[in-house]
Parts: structure tokens; C-alpha cells; sequence
């Protein structure tokens, strides 16, 4: 009888030390040494060759930087993100690839090492090393281009999905830049976006260039020369747009954005996201409204989305935007059924001032 | 022209409803209606003769190229306006009259020249954004049905000798930008004249003219304008100064208000050798409480710009460091300034430790009550005072 129940103590200890419950990724995020709190936890299940499509599974930190995300066992790829500001207004993207990519969870949570984020952008991100780096200058038609922007990408790939550089330099008045940088292989692009602005897709009009790979070794210094720009042309940017967010994929909301009194808005556009808390970069986004309020949202597939709206593409609410969340639920949800277009009615926005 | 010059001459023509792209160099003269967006690329210049008139219907026009247009009207239904983006000081909107459009017309970034433009009855007038280094003088910005002129995105544009009359909310607004040059302005019939809001709206405002105006200028969010030389009378409000907002003011003429400067929620404007007399209330403070601020302030502020854009994102676009009122001993400082012949005999007789019934401060009211808690009413530091009027630079012509 004694011997019955050791055996079944035993057992019982066993299976409490178990993982239970549901699978999936728990860690922390850093800044620092600090817990980042609300940072974006994307989940890929490929490497990052092919991070132009959307993550599999989104999670998010709380104000102690912990995530928590349930997945089915398999390999995964895990980043952090976070899109804040500086002190002075400056957009500040945060970004880092779990070092322990890829991950493999197989029953119960897997434990994550804690990972710092680094500030994707103009300084503190990529740490030069002495003497090393890369010089040149950026023209259109032989001149040289003022206020152009360099962006250096440690990956090829990373120049598709927007604000993931290492780094970036504004070029001065003669178009000439100045890079310091690490040892190592970079992928470059020069920008310069008429309305002035550091982020967005080029759009027509725009001049656009991308050149590399460039490898430097520790204490060289390269000069690139010049670096030629192109005009984005407007078949070029359809084509681009008919890739991305906008790509039509035969699962769509259709709505029209209006105000208070009826009125029809233009020029906002809609935002889907998988996070209820709507936060971060949406997954998708739809064309500005026309004049009529009129939208139409492409998804790539039915599920549940989270919707908002306004007038800009991110960053704080501004005097006179527009901005609302979809009112149908309470939590701003939408169930779309897969392969169909879901018509939403009225889309309520609100000015901001 | 470059061998390439068309000339559209179109007497009341709808051109196809598509998409048109000017590819090469275009005139345009006399009456034309576009129901589909236009667009001028770079390296094209669009030139626009005076007396044409242009209308657009669900539409606009967006320029990257070269625009230069002089006495000429843009109109339209459900229109969105005119797009300046990214061109040069040599692209020039002149004497033309803008209307009934989302935003009449919006300069992205560049530096554009928009002279003696009537620009009335859109949604909002003129948009400055994205670091645009525009020139603004002459124009009139009328009845538009929120904002006259909005300058945000770190526009340094330069803004003189406009006039803004009766727009919906706002004559001119300034949002987390430096105009290089904001004088000579006249606003009346506002509700706000001008408005200067948040962190980084520090520029000097000089020589404006702010009269009959139910607030004429107003300061918010931890902005920090230098406001010299302005004539501000006649208004409901002269200086509302409201949410930790610290201005400087000098040299102005703030008189003939029914309330000169309204201080409230932890602000701290300086005001030295202002001319304050003649107001029905030269200085009110409101929720006005150094105590709060040190117990309450930060906290207050965190909850305030604690929501993103779909309400549920902490956020902080500005550091506490920023926004923390540097001045923390429960005093307004308004040393210096002239306060009218019947007044200064008046403070005479009280002495500095008196209670000048011009002012409105803890001295008149002890405490106010936030938050089911009682917080004592800062105070107004208004001696030495002048014992003469203070010189107004623009009686003797020209910009102070």
C-alpha cells in the first residue's frame, strides 16, 4: 500500500510538471535592459526571404514587456517591433529578430530568452566600427539631390517591407552622404519622396534607386560615387500596389466612411489589423475614399479583422484628420467569410481637433 | 517652349472621365471643367493666364512639376484642391481666388510661392506640411469652414500680410511647427484667431493685428511661441494660455479685452513691458495651480496622450522633461508691463502686496476644487509695473 501510493505521488508530481494547456511562444521584450511594454510580437513561418506576407499569428507585450501567443506545434520565426516617437516628434521604429530563430514548439509554452529591440532608423541601430563606412552622392540628371534619404538594409529582402533598415542618412545640399557602418554586407536604397516625407512607398513622381550588396571590411571606407535616381513611374507603382496591401485577392470589405451627419468623407483610408488592440502596422490598408466616401478593402483571406480609419498613414492623431473604428461590435470587429465581398454600410468617422 | 507647348483653349469642355497626366508643357486659358484628377509631373510646368477658370468635380489638381498660375479661380463640387508637392520657389499661385474644396490648397514639402490669393469657403484653406518651406504673403483667407491656414509637419513656411476673417474654428493654426516668419497677419471675426499648439510650435509671432475676435490668440499643449510687438484688442480673450503652455510676451498691446491674458492648467507665460491696460480684466487665472502641477500634472498628461489613434495604445510623443513647467513656485510673472493711468494710481495705493481688481488670482479666490480636492490658486507677480505707457512699435510705422 505504501509502495501504491509513492507510485502514485510520483505520477501526480510527474504530470504537474508537465507543460499543459495550449502551445506556443512566451518571452519578454527589451529595450535595453528594460521591459518594452506594447511592442508588436510578429509570428513567420518562413525565414526572413519572405517577409512580404503577412505573419502567421500577432501578439503583443504587456506593461511588463511580457507576450503570451498560442500556436499549434511547429517551427517558427519570431520578431519584435514596436513604432513609437522621439522627444521631438521623429517616428522611431523599433525592431529585432529573436536570436533563437527559428523556434520549435512542440508541447506546452515554449519558453523564449528575453530579446532587445534596436531602433530601426537614424542613429543607434547599426554601431559603426572605426574608419569604416560608405560616402557617395545622390543625383537626378546629373545633379545632385537635396534631402534625399540613404537607407542601408542588412537584408535584401527587408527592402520590401518598408521601415526595416539599419540605417539612414538625409543627404545635405550638394546630394553627398555619409555613412558610417560595421564590417559587414549591406543593401542600400536613395528616396527622395516629393511631399518630403521620410516613410511611405514611393509613389509616381518620386525618385527611387537601389543598389548593393556592398561589403566592407572592418576600417574600410568605401566611396560609392554617384548614386542615379529614377522617376517612380505610374506603371510601376500600380504594379507594386496590385503585390502588396491593396492586392486584390477576392476577399474584401466595401463600406462607405462618412460623418455625423451623413456627409461622405474622402481621402480616409481603412485599416485591418488581427490584433484587437489595433496597434502597430496594419495588415492591410485600403485606398483613400473617393469623393463619394466610398472603400474597398482587400484581405487576403476571411477571418475576424479589426477595423479603423483616418486620413493618415500612422503616427499621432492631427488637428483636422479623420479617424474612427468600425462600430458593428463593440471590439470593432468583423467576421468576413472567406472568398466574399462584405458589404459594411455607413463607416462613422470623426474630425479631430 | 521646349518646342512642346500645347495650348488647351476650352470653352466649357468636360474632359473624359479618366485620370489626366499633363506630359508636356500646358497653357491653360478660359473655361475648363475636369471630372477626373489632374496632374502635372515633374519636369512639366503647367502655366495657367489670368481670367481662366477652372473647375473640378470630385477632383483636384496635384503638381509635382511646376505650376505657375496668376489671376485665375479654381472651383468645383466636392472638390479636393490643389496638391503643391515638393516644387520649387519657382512654381507661383498669384492673385488667383480658391474655393469650395476639401483643402484649397496644400503644400507638401518644397517652396512654393502663394501670393494675394483669395482663398474662402473650403474646409480648410491653406495646409502647410511636411517641412514645407513655402512663402505665404498677401492672401486672404475667408470663411473657410474649419481653418484659414494650418501649418503642421515641422513647416518652416513664412506667412505675411495675410488676412483671416471669419473662418469656422481657427484663422491660422499652428501645429508642432516654427513658421521662419509669421508677422504682419491680421485676423478678426474668429473664433480662435490663431492657435499655437504643442511641443515644438515656438516660433516668434510679431506685428500680427488680432482684433474682434472671441479668443485672439491661443496657446496649448506645451507650446512656447514668442509673441512680440502684436496689437491684440478688442477681443473676448486676448492670450488664453492653456495647458502648460509657456509663452513669452513682450511688446504687445493687449487692450480693450474682455479678459487681457486667461492663464489655466500649469501654465507659466512670461510677460514683460506689455501694454495690459484698459482691459476689463487685464490677468485671470483659471484651475491655475502650481500644487496640482507638482501633485497631478504629469499623471494628467499621461492619461491624456495615453490613447493611440483607435483608443487603446499607450503613447508618448513628447518626454514629461519636455512638458514640465520650468517655473514652479505658484507665480505668474507679469513684472514690468503697463497697466492704464487708473490702474498703476490704484496699485500705488496697494502697494506690491495688494490685491488689484484687474487681476484674478489666489488672492480673489483662495482655492478651486479638482478632483474632490481643493488646490490653491497661484498668483499674479505684477510688481515693479511701468508708470508709463509702454511704446508700441507699430504706431510708429512699420513692424515692431
Amino acid at each position: 500500500m505504501k509502495r501504491l501510493f509513492a507510485i502514485l505521488i510520483t505520477v501526480l508530481l510527474l504530470a504537474a510538471c508537465r507543460q499543459g494547456g495550449p502551445s506556443g511562444v512566451a518571452g519578454t521584450l527589451l529595450r535595453g535592459n528594460e521591459p518594452l511594454a506594447q511592442a508588436s510580437v510578429e509570428i513567420y513561418l518562413k525565414a526572413d526571404k519572405d517577409r512580404s506576407v503577412q505573419p502567421f499569428a500577432v501578439g503583443s507585450t504587456d506593461d511588463e514587456g511580457r507576450y503570451r501567443i498560442e500556436l499549434p506545434p511547429g517551427r517558427y520565426f519570431i520578431i519584435g517591433k514596436k513604432r513609437t516617437e522621439t522627444a521631438d516628434g521623429r517616428p522611431l521604429m523599433l525592431m529585432a529578430e529573436c536570436p533563437a530563430n527559428p523556434v520549435q514548439v512542440d508541447r506546452g509554452l515554449l519558453q523564449v530568452a528575453p530579446f532587445g529591440l534596436r531602433e530601426m532608423g537614424r542613429d543607434g541601430q547599426l554601431v559603426p566600427e572605426p574608419g569604416t563606412g560608405l560616402d557617395g552622392r545622390v543625383v537626378f540628371e546629373g545633379a545632385g539631390v537635396k534631402h534625399a534619404f540613404v537607407y542601408v538594409y542588412t537584408d535584401r529582402e527587408l527592402n520590401s517591407v518598408g521601415p526595416g533598415y539599419g540605417a539612414a542618412v538625409e543627404t545635405g545640399s550638394d546630394g553627398a552622404f555619409h555613412l558610417d557602418l560595421p564590417s559587414g554586407t549591406f543593401w542600400l536604397a536613395a528616396r527622395k519622396r516629393a511631399d518630403g516625407s521620410r516613410f511611405g512607398v514611393p509613389r509616381p513622381g518620386d525618385l527611387n534607386a537601389s543598389f548593393g550588396p556592398v561589403t566592407l571590411r572592418s576600417g574600410e571606407r568605401i566611396d560609392y560615387g554617384e548614386i542615379a535616381l529614377k522617376r517612380v513611374s505610374e506603371e510601376r507603382y500600380r504594379q507594386k500596389q496590385a503585390e502588396g496591401h491593396f492586392a486584390d485577392t477576392g476577399t474584401a470589405l466595401t463600406g462607405r466612411l462618412r460623418d455625423s451627419e451623413g456627409t461622405p468623407v474622402a481621402g480616409v483610408r481603412v485599416f485591418a489589423y488581427l490584433d484587437s488592440r489595433m496597434v502597430g502596422k496594419p495588415v492591410h490598408i485600403s485606398d483613400p475614399s473617393g469623393g463619394d466616401g466610398r472603400f474597398r478593402l482587400n484581405l487576403v483571406r476571411g477571418g475576424t479583422w479589426y477595423l479603423g480609419a483616418r486620413s493618415a498613414f500612422g503616427g499621432p492623431l492631427e488637428p483636422g484628420e479623420w479617424v474612427g473604428t468600425w462600430e458593428g461590435n463593440a471590439d470593432h470587429h468583423v467576421e468576413v467569410p472567406d472568398g466574399q465581398v462584405l458589404d459594411l454600410g455607413d463607416f462613422e468617422v470623426r474630425e479631430v481637433w | 517652349m521646349r518646342g512642346l507647348l500645347t495650348i488647351l483653349f476650352l470653352l466649357l469642355t468636360l474632359v473624359p472621365a479618366r485620370a489626366l497626366v499633363l506630359d508636356r508643357d500646358t497653357v491653360w486659358r478660359g473655361e475648363l471643367s475636369f471630372s477626373e484628377p489632374v496632374e502635372v509631373p515633374a519636369g512639366v510646368t503647367l502655366r495657367v493666364e489670368p481670367g481662366s477658370r477652372i473647375r473640378f468635380q470630385g477632383s483636384g489638381l496635384t503638381v509635382l512639376g511646376r505650376v505657375h498660375a496668376r489671376e485665375a479661380e479654381f472651383s468645383g463640387a466636392a472638390w479636393t484642391g490643389l496638391v503643391l508637392r515638393g516644387v520649387g520657389v519657382d512654381s507661383l499661385l498669384a492673385d488667383c481666388r480658391v474655393s469650395g474644396a476639401a483643402t484649397g490648397v496644400r503644400v507638401e514639402s518644397g517652396a512654393p510661392r502663394l501670393e494675394g490669393l483669395t482663398v474662402e469657403n473650403n474646409r480648410i484653406g491653406i495646409e502647410l506640411v511636411r517641412k514645407t518651406d513655402a512663402t505665404v504673403s498677401g492672401c486672404r483667407l475667408l470663411r473657410n469652414s474649419r481653418v484659414g491656414l494650418m501649418l503642421k509637419d515641422g513647416a518652416t513656411a513664412g506667412v505675411v500680410d495675410c488676412t483671416f476673417e471669419a473662418n469656422g474654428r481657427y484663422g491660422a493654426y499652428i501645429y508642432k511647427s516654427k513658421p521662419r516668419r509669421f508677422a504682419g497677419n491680421t485676423f478678426r471675426d474668429e473664433k480662435v484667431a490663431l492657435m499655437l499648439s504643442h511641443y515644438g510650435s515656438d516660433p516668434v509671432i510679431e506685428g500680427n493685428c488680432l482684433t474682434g475676435n472671441d479668443t485672439g490668440v491661443m496657446v496649448d499643449r506645451a507650446a512656447r511661441p514668442r509673441l512680440v510687438g502684436n496689437e491684440i484688442s478688442g477681443n473676448r480673450v486676448g492670450l488664453y494660455c492653456y495647458r502648460r503652455s509657456d509663452p513669452q510676451v513682450a511688446g504687445n498691446r493687449i487692450r480693450d479685452n474682455e479678459i487681457g491674458v486667461l492663464v489655466a492648467y500649469s501654465s507659466y507665460p512670461v510677460l514683460h513691458g506689455n501694454d495690459l491696460a484698459d482691459n476689463r480684466l487685464a490677468i485671470r487665472l483659471e484651475y491655475q495651480s502650481i500644487a496640482w502641477e507638482r501633485q497631478k500634472g504629469e499623471a494628467a498628461r499621461r492619461q491624456e496622450s495615453g490613447r493611440g489613434a483607435f483608443g487603446s495604445r499607450p503613447r508618448q510623443t513628447v518626454g514629461e522633461s519636455e512638458r514640465r513647467a520650468a517655473v514652479r513656485e505658484g507665480f505668474i510673472d507679469a513684472r514690468d508691463n503697463w497697466w492704464g493711468d487708473e490702474a498703476t494710481r490704484r496699485l500705488v495705493d496697494l502697494g506690491a502686496d495688494g490685491n488689484p481688481d484687474f487681476i484674478h488670482d489666489g488672492r480673489d479666490q483662495a482655492t478651486f476644487e479638482e478632483g474632490g480636492q481643493n488646490w490653491p490658486l497661484d498668483r499674479v507677480r505684477f510688481a515693479p509695473w511701468r508708470g508709463e505707457p509702454v511704446p508700441f512699435k507699430a504706431d510708429a510705422g512699420g513692424n515692431p
